[in-house]
């Protein structure tokens, strides 16, 4: 029956996350997105070589897969 | 809205209008927010609209819904019954909305300005138009004009403006003007899907896609689009993983575009259309 269910889907939650790309090595870390983010902002040194990473990419990816 | 009888045209009335409404806004929203933060003001300039659109869909509603009542009118109610659905969702998406907003989150509608970010990091900006930047930069011995709303505010700027100011006032003769910008995806089409077509690739209420495609055709320059498909949810709330992943894609495409479509030593105007909330340059 069309009207037994809810065609409205259900919310999903989401995480958004901040990627801090090098821009010598290539080397991407992903961390959880802090007020004040935005892209090509510079990020933390990079752990593999020492170099200033910037904010490369910023998305929400949902916490659980759905059912 | 001006009149529509005016066989002159109304494009440059409704510019004028539309343009006297954005900075009254900008002014009494910065009046109030009390704060000289540009990005601050933006966001609270985003928070307004995607209340006004909430207030007129209730509205709307309760209009039908007391005018069935009044006239006793069963269709009446039954077609506002079967409109719920969208109009549910659509109300959803501006509840959903207001969260990225307050965060100065991407949304999914930036996905065209951060491509043209990528052009644009480390190079010299200037501003051509309202909130609208370009940069130049190079690739494969082409000269590319690279143009965006200013980031990181909640900003679309004026892109028709902005392309019109570099073909007609800088005197740059491109050899195409690539358009970047996020789609509305159908039921059943996947999010971050690419489309590759020709035209202006702009929404809005049509100003700009006018703009665009007059300078455009005054002087033969072909236009091609780049869009990423989104539903109207993903296009107003935080960027989606599929959509970010997109990005790779879509510079892959774009470049490909850009050799096969121009040759070394022409100039390439690329215009990321959208909201460039959370994207600076």
């Amino acid at each position: 029956m069309i009207g037994s269910k809810s065609v409205v889907e259900k919310k999903q939650k989401y995480t958004v996350f901040t990627i801090e790309e090098c821009p010598v090595c290539g080397q991407k870390t992903k961390r959880e997105f802090q007020t004040g983010d935005y892209i090509t902002k510079d990020g933390a040194k990079c752990t593999k070589c020492g170099n200033q990473t910037r904010i490369s990419l910023i998305y929400a990816e949902t916490t659980k897969p759905p059912k | 809205m001006p009149v529509d009888i005016d066989p002159n045209g109304i494009v440059g009335k409704i510019d004028h209008v539309v343009t006297t409404r954005d900075d009254r806004v900008r002014q009494e929203v910065g009046t109030i927010v009390g704060d000289k933060n540009p990005v601050t003001v933006s966001v609270s300039e985003n928070l307004l609209e995607a209340a006004t659109a909430l207030n007129t869909i209730h509205k709307i509603v309760r209009h039908f819904y007391l005018l069935g009542k009044k006239t006793n009118s069963y269709f009446m109610l039954v077609q506002l019954q079967m409109l719920m659905p969208m109009i549910i969702q659509e109300a959803d998406a501006l509840v959903s909305a207001v969260d990225t907003f307050k965060l100065a989150q991407p949304l999914g509608d930036g996905i065209g300005a951060v491509i043209a970010s990528r052009f644009m990091v480390g190079r010299e900006k200037q501003t051509i138009a309202r909130d609208t930047v370009l940069a130049v930069n190079e690739y494969k011995g082409r000269k590319l004009y690279v143009v965006k709303a200013e980031g990181p505010m909640a900003y679309v700027g004026q892109p028709g403006v902005g392309i019109r100011h570099v073909i007609e006032e800088m005197g740059v003769k491109p050899s195409a003007i690539i358009m970047i910008d996020a789609a509305l995806k159908l039921e059943g089409e996947k999010t971050g899907e690419i489309a590759e077509g020709v035209g202006a690739a702009i929404g809005g209420i049509g100003v700009e896609k006018y703009q665009i495609e007059e300078v455009a055709a005054k002087h033969k320059i072909p236009i091609y689009a780049v869009l990423v498909k989104q539903s109207i949810l993903e296009a107003i709330t935080a960027m989606r993983k599929e959509i970010a992943e997109a990005s790779d894609k879509v510079m892959t495409l774009l470049n490909r575009v850009i050799e096969e479509k121009t040759k070394e030593g022409d100039n390439v105007l690329i215009a990321g259309i959208g909201n460039t909330l959370g994207v600076s340059q």
